[in-house]
């Protein structure tokens, strides 16, 4: 315990601090310029000096640890005097252009000055000249205004990771520059913006559009693109989302941000919302009213049901809608509609290896905090690049690295390319031999765990049929630095569920964190991924995860919804396509969603949905599905609606309403309404009602409440037991014979800047990353006598299409990468699949491609 | 561009130090050495070869005076023109320098025998004012000391003084 004195007043530590810490805590403002919460104390600026007693000069207080017995003044005459003094000096430079400049109002420095600083400086010289440069597409950045605290530079460098930016020159030229000089060209995640204090680096998008002090609505919400769910702040004025912004020590994330949380909000005022229903006559898509389309809706699949059974209809969730659409979309099509045919895009992955997951290891096993990542020691990443999936995610492996964690990777993983310890590069294809090769190797040290036993003996099966070993670099490394590892956690991306048996690879990945005693970690790219599978946007289980074939479970959910739930078995994302072009589904109703665009074989799955005879899709634009549909009917967005959201570490998560929408619906409200008028009432008044619902029926969502979210720790818990009865269906080791001898081989780039089809309507997102580019390693293009930005033409059996090239040294192997956002050139157009037996994700294939340059 | 050869010279310079980040320096002396300026181009290629952010490798080599970004003439004048070196009595001696060699500000005499530029504190603040020729420390200067400088540099150079 340290006890010390400030300003006459005792203050009690329970862990040693700084004094600028130790008197924020007793509530003793001292003032900063250099310092942020968030990054490590610097003493530049000198703003912070106090008086300490029996210390000759004035000190800093925020690089000063406070000490037992110390008495320190924060305030005197001369103390002010030196503040003067140093406001004096940083003005010498500074060109006081408040009333022109955005930061004015929120701006340090200004208040700073307002409080100690001299009414009139003496410097009549000439100022430094330096104009703002515009150069950068989302940044401004305005060198006059700089004061040189380094608050960016240590943002980048030491939180961020990004290292893009530095202090440049010395003295009286010292300035922040990006490498480049002009564009930053680096992670854009913003926060370099979020730290600086004074009006030196702007964001571009709200430039001299509005005052700090103008904002009629502040309002603190979730971010809408993947499964970590960033607290953030959206700030509002005349019913327009003005900025977005996190708050220090807010959240999952921490005040922190990456690009498509902080730009990416724009698409929510695109122009091309879909206003008002669409309903097709004669061929085409035509705008109707709310009454016309509901009833429309309601008559098609009423007959249908009637005609054919409810098995002729089907649904497709979407992990973009909250928890009470999800749970309602779910509920009509199973008590409406009368069918189990209910999944998600989730399916192609998280979905797809979660279940698999916890049939394995018990209900929750991929429930894992975070914040959990730092404390480990040694971070297994395999199939994607987390810093680019989950980009908040992938900053606490930084930090872990930062840490001295060991870093090992598999395969590629370019946002850890400066902070992996160790990278394991199979042959093309070959992860999964590895995975298993590793996972022999680990329980041949480590034995069986005798605690899952259909785990323990697939292993052993797997031992068995195991013959001689893959001759990789590093593989040994890899092994020996597991097996010694005291804590590790496995970070597992989708690429690798998305190949040819994938459930291999989920197996081999579930053995290795069962026999290291791992945590696991999914990566997920989309918000509700999680809480699509609680509600029971799933073909086999209720909601909470209860199996649907156990009749207890299914009684308590009949006497709640006040009716039978089908017998028949439900179909899987893929079984609906298939049944869609054998016409045994008849009817689709897809909530939220684009899978002509989203899964893989575009024109396979458009022929599907063009023999259906009735299509309906609720979204907030005319996507590529719904320019099929036969009824089109616009929902709301993100900061339109209030509705829960559960992040891949099972964190429940209020996202609220922050403007009123000019046209469309809530998700619930549409289905509850088409459902009241085909006879099943569904009487909601808000989002709340639903989830008080859920909180009833769902044991994963007992008792909670909307206030108890809001407080923003609620994570549901487990027990680790499977819920449902366990698998037995084991992995056989392959043929390692096949063998991929191509030049190239295609693959998905999961990019930083976009997500899904929605960023293309976001234009900053699209400033930063306008199109589409082919990622091909540096050495390889030399070959074919590729430079950047060259076009090629990009062939694989199914089809055709033309890139600019980009080259990518982190790619370590004959792949190339192609993301799938762009309208027309996405990647799963160029790929077919065939369906895994166990997880009934999609693998991936024909992957060969050819590159011809244009 | 950095070459092989330069590559593996970079190498070796990386295991005399305990970590990469204090090869950046050294590495940046070397292949002024060599190419007579640090180009961007170098700055990116070092970043590969030392693992290490291009944005800090630029922030060092601006940093130091002694390392030159662009290419400079034959005698680099560098005037410190910082508070010391202002303080005594020829605060003017930039101006006194660019008045007698007719250039300004990073620019270069029509011969390509010297460019001139103000730098921050040369660390000969007790012996003020300084500047630098190239690698040569002068200290304690007036206008008369430095004219003499320079022309010595130019009768050296070109043999006859007028
Ligand atoms: S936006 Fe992010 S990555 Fe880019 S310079 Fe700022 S902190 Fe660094
Ligand atoms: S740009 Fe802003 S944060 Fe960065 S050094 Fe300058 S004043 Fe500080
Ligand atoms: S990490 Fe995910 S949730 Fe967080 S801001 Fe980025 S996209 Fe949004
Ligand atoms: S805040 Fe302490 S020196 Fe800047
Ligand atoms: S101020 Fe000129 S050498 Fe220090």
């Amino acid at each position: 315990m340290i006890t010390l004195t400030i300003n006459d007043k005792e203050v009690t530590l329970e862990k040693p601090v700084s004094v600028l810490e130790a008197a924020r805590q007793a509530g003793i403002k001292i003032p900063t310029l250099c310092y942020h919460e968030a990054l490590k104390p610097y003493g530049g600026c000198r703003l912070c000096v106090v008086e300490v007693e029996r210390m000759p000069k004035l000190q800093t207080a925020c690089t000063l640890m406070a000490a037992d017995g110390m008495v320190v003044k924060t305030e005197s005459e001369g103390i002010s005097k030196v503040r003067r003094g140093i406001l004096e000096f940083l003005l010498i430079n500074h060109p006081l252009d408040c009333p022109y400049c955005d930061k004015a109002g929120e701006c340090e420095l200004q208040d700073l000055v307002n409080k100690y600083g001299p009414t009139v400086g003496r410097y009549k010289e000439e100022k430094r000249k330096v104009p703002e440069s515009h150069k950068d597409q989302i940044f401004a950045r305005n060198m006059e205004r700089c004061v040189v605290c380094t608050r960016c530079v240590r943002m980048c460098n030491d939180q961020q990771g990004a290292s893009a930016i530095s202090i440049m020159g010395r003295g009286n030229h010292s300035r922040m520059e990006p490498f480049s000089s002009d564009s930053f060209n680096c992670e854009y995640c913003g926060n370099c913006l979020t730290v600086c204090p004074v009006g030196a680096i702007l964001s571009r998008l709200y430039m001299h559009s509005f005052r700090p002090w103008q904002v009629d609505n502040e309002v603190e919400t979730i971010c809408s693109y993947c499964g970590v769910g960033c607290s953030l702040v959206v700030q509002v004025r005349d019913e327009s989302i003005k900025r977005v912004i996190p708050r220090t020590g807010l959240g999952v994330n921490r005040g922190l941000l990456c690009s498509r949380g902080r730009f990416g909000y724009e698409y929510i005022n695109s122009q091309d919302r879909l206003t008002t229903p669409l309903v097709r006559k004669n061929g085409k898509l035509e705008q109707s009213t709310w009454s016309e389309a509901l009833h429309i809706v309601a008559e098609r699949l009423s007959g249908i049901k009637r005609t054919d059974g409810g098995s002729a209809i089907a649904g497709i969730g979407s992990p973009r809608c909250s928890n009470e659409d999800n749970y309602v979309f779910q509920k009509f099509i199973r008590m409406a509609c009368g069918s189990n045919n209910i999944d998600s895009i989730s399916r192609t992955g998280y979905a797809a290896a979660q279940k698999y997951f916890e049939e394995l290891l018990g209900q929750g096993i991929t429930t894992n905090l975070i914040e959990g990542l730092k404390n480990s020691e040694v971070i297994f990443v395999v199939g994607g690049d987390p810093t680019a999936v989950n980009p908040i995610l992938g900053l606490s492996i930084r930090e872990a690295s930062r840490r001295g964690a060991k870093i090992v990777v598999l395969g590629n993983a370019k946002g850890l390319d400066r902070f992996k310890t160790l990278q394991v590069v199979p042959p093309v294809f070959r992860e999964m031999e590895v995975l298993e090769e590793l996972l022999v190797g680990v329980s041949g040290v480590k034995g069986a765990r005798g605690e899952k036993l259909d785990v323990d003996k697939g292993i052993r099966m797997l031992s068995d049929t195991y013959s001689g070993s893959m001759d990789i670099e590093g593989i040994e490394e890899l092994k020996q630095t597991l097996l010694n590892s005291p804590s590790t956690s496995i970070v597992f991306g989708m690429d690798l569920v998305q190949r040819a048996n994938g459930h291999r690879a989920v197996f081999a990945i579930a053995g290795l964190t069962y026999l290291l005693e791992a945590r696991l970690y999914l990566l997920s790219d989309r918000p509700n991924e999680q809480g699509l599978i609680d509600a029971g946007c799933v073909p086999d289980m209720l909601p909470g995860g209860r199996p649907l074939d156990i009749h207890d479970f299914k009684r308590k959910f009949e006497t709640e919804w006040g009716g039978p739930i089908p017998e028949e078995d439900g179909k899987t994302l893929f079984e609906i396509i298939e049944g869609a072009r054998n016409k045994s589904v008849k009817a689709l109703y897809i909530m939220g969603d684009n899978p002509v665009f989203n899964l893989p074989d575009a024109q396979y799955i458009k022929e599907a949905l063009q023999a259906l005879d009735f299509l309906v899709v609720q979204d907030l634009f005319l996507s590529e599905t719904a320019q099929l549909a036969d009824v089109v009917l616009p929902a709301l967005g993100w900061t339109e609606k209030t509705g829960t959201y559960t992040n891949l570490e099972r964190r429940i998560q209020l996202q609220k309403k922050a403007v009123n929408a000019g046209s469309g619906m809530e998700d619930w409200k549409i289905i509850s309404e088409v459902s009241g008028k085909m006879g099943y009432k569904m009487a909601y008044s808000d989002a709340e009602d639903i989830m008080d619902e859920i909180a009833k029926v769902s044991p994963l969502y007992r008792d909670l409440t909307y206030r108890e979210i809001s407080k923003g720790n609620c994570l549901w818990p487990y027990h680790g037991e499977p819920l449902r009865g366990e698998i037995h269906e084991l992995p056989a080791m392959v043929d390692a014979a096949s063998d991929f001898r191509a030049d190239f081989y295609l693959a998905l780039e999961k990019p930083l800047f976009h997500s899904g089809t929605l960023s293309r309507r976001s234009p900053a997102l699209m400033k930063i990353c306008p199109e589409p580019t082919l990622k091909i390693n540096g050495a390889a293009a030399r070959k074919l006598g590729l430079h950047e930005g060259n076009r090629v033409q990009v062939t694989t059996a199914a089809g055709s299409s033309e890139v600019p090239v980009s080259i990518d040294d982190t790619i370590k192997d004959n792949k190339v990468l192609l993301s799938n956002n762009f309208e027309g050139q996405g990647l799963f157009s160029l790929l077919t699949y065939t369906l895994d037996p166990v997880t009934k994700a999609p693998g991936i294939e024909g992957c060969e491609v050819r590159l011809i340059k244009i | 561009m950095i070459d092989e050869n330069m590559r593996q010279t970079i190498e070796g310079l990386i295991k005399k130090f305990p970590c990469r980040d204090s090869a950046v320096v050294p590495s940046l002396s070397y292949i002024q050495k060599v190419k007579g300026h640090i180009s961007e181009n170098d700055m990116e290629d070092l970043a590969i070869i030392l693992q290490f952010p291009e944005a800090r490798i630029f922030s060092a080599a601006s940093f130091y005076s002694m390392l030159k970004l662009m290419p400079k003439a034959r005698y680099h004048i560098q005037v410190c023109t910082n508070v010391s070196c202002s303080l005594v009595e020829t605060e003017t001696l930039f101006d006194h320098i660019s008045g007698k060699l007719g250039i300004g500000e990073g620019e270069i005499t029509p011969d390509g025998l010297f460019s001139l530029e103000s730098v921050e504190c040369l660390g000969s603040c007790g012996y003020a004012p300084a500047m630098m020729v190239n690698s040569e420390h002068y200290e304690n200067l007036n206008f008369k000391k430095a004219d003499e400088i320079i022309e010595l540099i130019i009768k050296e150079f070109t043999g006859k003084y007028p």
